[in-house]
């Protein structure tokens, strides 16, 4: 990763590895996470607060 | 009156929120969004009797229409490529038409399109929450360098910094991840001018907070949660799934509650989930609020908050309705029991694959 020109919000962005990406989906009973901040790592999306059905700009 | 939910019925509040609705024997319909397969399409008709028809389910006066999370607007594949430009901003401007037009009718709209849209903007909520009487931080949104060191340069003052939108970045090849988070950042830290021009920035006096606060906003009803987080993070949210995080209800000062109240007034938005900093002093500072937030997560937290029912509650109530919430969420079966019913796969599983994640990117 050439870290010279990353942006701002990518350099203090939080690493999360396999085994926690593993961890924030077992720690819950449930096959889904109902949590503000979620990966799901099977299909690949990004589960927040915040959704852009808005539709644009 | 029926339910419409604007969201696939896969949705991870969707899913439950309909299962438990139905139980009781309410009438829920989902209608994922715009698109060009059969159970997407729409029709708008304006006439003597103004109809809206969502993926064959008819909006009928008396309505309640959750604008949960409904998806990008999609244009057949198939259309020539000459032509997909002008497709893509017809369903655009159609799924606008819609959506507008929806808050129009005699039927509830939690929320009404137009209040999401404009309270989206994380400038508006402050500075609405502000003059609502709430105590905000000190906050700038800039991608000027010589504007951020200047906020940089104040006295005795904490900074962090935030984005605008969640973003993860995923290394290709691997299931390890980066996620935006909320981190602290001195002026020493700052990187060169170049550097603060790649993306804007939300920048903010850093509340000296003891604690989080996540406060659900049902109508009139408001249910403020403590967010104890043992690894004391900036930032609760990975460390909520990580299970470092407590929740437990508190009461909400009374002028907090007048704030938010008058916010919600203010805004048009009858429901939402806001996050707040309280410091060592007590004080709530509002830090925003998310108008389709997630919020079933406390039930998992806290079996006691009966979020879920609370909230079947509040959508099968008069719009406007100052009756507590709490004298008919018995009426409503539990998360719990859900949960149960997906761990025995006794209900349908959420969560589809999306083609594309706007808030995902790859890097090498």
């Amino acid at each position: 990763m050439d870290k010279n020109n990353r942006v701002l919000g990518r350099m203090g962005a939080r690493e999360l590895t396999e085994q926690e990406v593993d961890a924030v989906q077992g720690a819950l009973r449930v096959h889904h996470t109902l949590t503000p901040c979620f990966i799901d790592k099977q299909k690949q999306l990004l589960n927040g607060d915040q959704a852009i059905g808005e539709c644009g700009p | 009156m029926k339910l419409i939910v604007l969201a696939p019925e896969d949705d991870n509040h969707t899913a439950p929120i309909k299962w438990a609705l139905e139980k009781a024997g309410h009438r829920v319909v989902c209608w994922a969004g715009l698109s060009y397969t059969e159970d997407c399409q729409a029709s708008l008709l304006i006439n003597q009797d103004d109809t809206v028809v969502l993926g064959g389910h008819s909006v009928d006066p008396g309505d309640v229409i959750w604008v949960r999370r409904p998806e990008l607007p999609e244009p057949n594949p198939k259309v020539s490529e000459a032509d997909k430009k002008f497709a893509a901003l017809e369903y655009r401007s159609f799924y606008h038409s819609l959506a507008y037009f929806l808050e129009t009718l005699p039927v509830w709209c939690i929320n009404r399109y137009s209040a999401a849209r404009v309270m989206i903007q994380k400038a508006v909520q402050m500075r609405l929450a502000r003059q609502c009487g709430l105590k905000t931080p000190s906050t700038l949104m800039s991608n000027h360098p010589a504007t951020v060191r200047e906020f940089f340069a104040r006295e005795n003052a904490r900074t962090i910094c935030k984005g605008f939108t969640p973003h993860v970045w995923q290394k290709e090849g691997q299931m390890s991840v980066a996620i935006t988070e909320t981190f602290e950042l001195t002026a020493d830290q700052l990187p060169s001018d170049e550097v603060l021009t790649y993306a804007p920035a939300i920048y903010q006096e850093r509340v000296p907070k003891d604690f989080d606060i996540r406060m659900v906003l049902m109508g009139n009803q408001i249910y403020s949660y403590a967010l104890k987080n043992t690894k004391q993070a900036l930032d609760w949210r990975q460390d909520a799934g990580l299970g470092h995080v407590t929740a437990e209800l508190v009461p909400t000062p009374p002028d907090v509650e007048k704030g938010v109240l008058e916010f919600a007034r203010q805004s048009g938005l009858c429901f939402g989930s806001l996050d707040f900093g309280v410091d060592a002093q007590g004080q709530w500072w509002f830090l925003e609020i998310n108008e389709q937030g997630q919020f079933l997560w406390i039930d998992q937290f806290n079996r006691d908050a009966r979020l879920l029912e609370k909230f079947c509650a509040f959508v099968t109530s008069p719009q406007g309705s100052t009756l507590p919430l709490e004298t008919r969420q018995d009426l409503f079966p539990s998360l719990a029991e859900y949960e149960e019913l997906l761990k025995n796969e006794q209900v349908a599983p959420v969560g589809r694959p999306r083609p594309d994640d706007p808030f995902l990117s790859l890097e090498a």
